[in-house]
């Protein structure tokens, strides 16, 4: 079935269970889909854009009071909505570093936190993660006086990532954010994985600046996120333009620098503010989420051989798995070789496990009903023992 | 203008989104019990309205 000349209709979520680890928080609510149907063209939001002419001060679609929400809701005094979190790291490197600065970020860092930096022209420099793949606030502090020492200047800004990408293990942020206020270096959290899915509260947790992504982990359409930040910060991250034009004499209002004036002007944005809603409310849900990860890491801990590589018992509904020593050694045996597992998952109405992968692999449970969690463990264990492998 | 009839296919892909959603919560089986094939049988007897309202509107 084409939706257009050339492009499929896409139905994965309809005709599976999908644990892909980067597409569950990003999976839209009803609403979201509601409203993508009818601000799918261009600037549809802007019909009512009046002065000043800024996205953030539209009223109706109410997206003045979505951007106060949004602070709220994060426990920061100010919030924009941003083209996914990379533009927020954007951003705030851009304001905050010079060519040649050092930047700290941990060795879980996401790659865009390290693009941003080399953007702005500063130096990324990783807090080594410890044996556990845990950032602890004592690494960071052992870099900061180390990069001190290498730089002869303190780093502009740390990043730090709430949740990291590879493990899914949650980080003593508060710990880290103190230590670097010892040292006065804002501190970035990067909440990719955590705003929208779990309890996010940005002074609790220390936080100058909290970036979200709207795709990843707000049931939004990408490319969509969130940058807030305290009242201090506000001002220099959101400066408003001073450029004029020597020719037209031509000036430019409130425009704000960072976010090139305005960001997300139709289906992005209001696919966030339509499933807002029911994001704020699901992360009261957030035990039940990671009871869910729980139980399907526990199935696959039953076959025998498989190691769980991310925190155990598990804090998150994304996890690092070792399959080395169980679906791989099918895999070099069986004739569809690594394939066969997404391969027999697939029969079974499972996606989103990558297709060859047998040895370290990620996977995802977000967002799932309680039915579809049993039928993910109890899929896995059918295909293990289908291929020969003792479950314990 | 027939603001009628454009409601009227606003609200019915409305409501195919609500049943697009049941097939997700419900996948990969979609084995409906009886509290959801009241919502899918709400919603069918709900688009049938709209698009009998747009029948009316534009086709008659």
């Amino acid at each position: 079935m084409k939706c257009a000349v050339d492009i499929e209709a896409r139905d994965v979520e309809e005709m599976y269970i999908n644990i892909d680890p980067i597409q569950a928080g990003g999976r839209l609510t009803a609403d979201a889909m509601k409203a993508a149907i009818s601000f799918g063209d261009g600037y549809s939001v802007c019909d009512n854009c009046r002065n000043p002419p800024r996205l953030d001060y539209i009223q109706k679609p109410p997206i003045a009071q979505f951007h106060a929400d949004l602070a709220t809701w994060l426990n920061m005094d100010t919030a924009r909505v941003v083209p996914g979190a990379r533009r927020g790291f954007q951003a705030v490197a851009s304001t905050y570093v010079e060519k040649g600065d050092p930047v700290i970020v941990t060795s879980l860092a996401h790659y865009t936190e390290f693009m941003a930096i080399e953007a702005a022209g500063g130096i990324p420099r990783e807090i080594p993660k410890d044996a556990k793949n845990h950032i602890t606030p004592d690494a960071a502090a052992e870099k900061i006086e180390a990069v001190i020492r290498e730089f002869s200047r303190t780093p502009p800004l740390l990043f730090v990532d709430h949740v990291d990408y590879q493990f899914g293990n949650v980080h003593d942020v508060a710990g880290i954010a103190k230590v670097a206020h010892q040292y006065d270096i804002p501190v970035l959290v990067n909440g990719a994985y955590t705003v929208g899915i779990m309890p996010v509260d940005g002074k609790a947790l220390g936080a100058d600046f909290v970036v979200g992504s709207g795709h990843k982990s707000m049931a939004a359409p990408a490319p969509s996120g969130v940058l807030a930040t305290t009242k201090e910060h506000a001002g220099r991250v959101f400066r408003t333009t001073q450029a004029k034009g020597d020719v037209t004499g031509r000036t430019f209002g409130l425009k704000e620098i960072e976010m090139m004036g305005c960001t997300l002007m139709g289906v992005t944005v209001v696919g966030m503010m339509a499933s807002f809603p029911r994001v704020r409310e699901r992360v009261q849900h957030w035990e039940t989420e990671v009871a869910h990860s729980q139980a399907v890491v526990d199935a696959l801990l039953s076959i025998e051989g498989t190691k769980v590589l991310s925190d155990y018992p598990r804090q998150h509904s994304l996890t690092r798995i070792d399959t080395r020593e169980s679906f791989d050694t099918v895999a070099q045996r069986h004739k569809k070789r690594g394939f066969f597992l997404s391969s027999d998952l697939k029969k079974r109405g499972i996606t989103g496990v990558i297709p060859g992968s047998t040895k370290v692999w990620k996977f995802n449970t977000f967002g799932l009903t309680d039915k579809q969690i049993r039928h993910v463990g109890e899929s896995f264990i059918e295909v293990a023992r289908e291929n020969g492998l003792n479950i314990v | 203008m027939s603001k009628r009839a454009v409601d009227a296919v606003f609200q019915a892909l409305f409501i195919l989104s609500d049943l697009r959603f049941l097939l997700r919560e419900t996948a990969p089986q979609h084995d409906f019990d009886e509290a959801q094939k009241k919502r899918a049988a709400t919603s069918l007897e709900k688009v049938k309205r709209q698009i009998a309202i747009i029948e009316e509107e534009l086709v008659q």
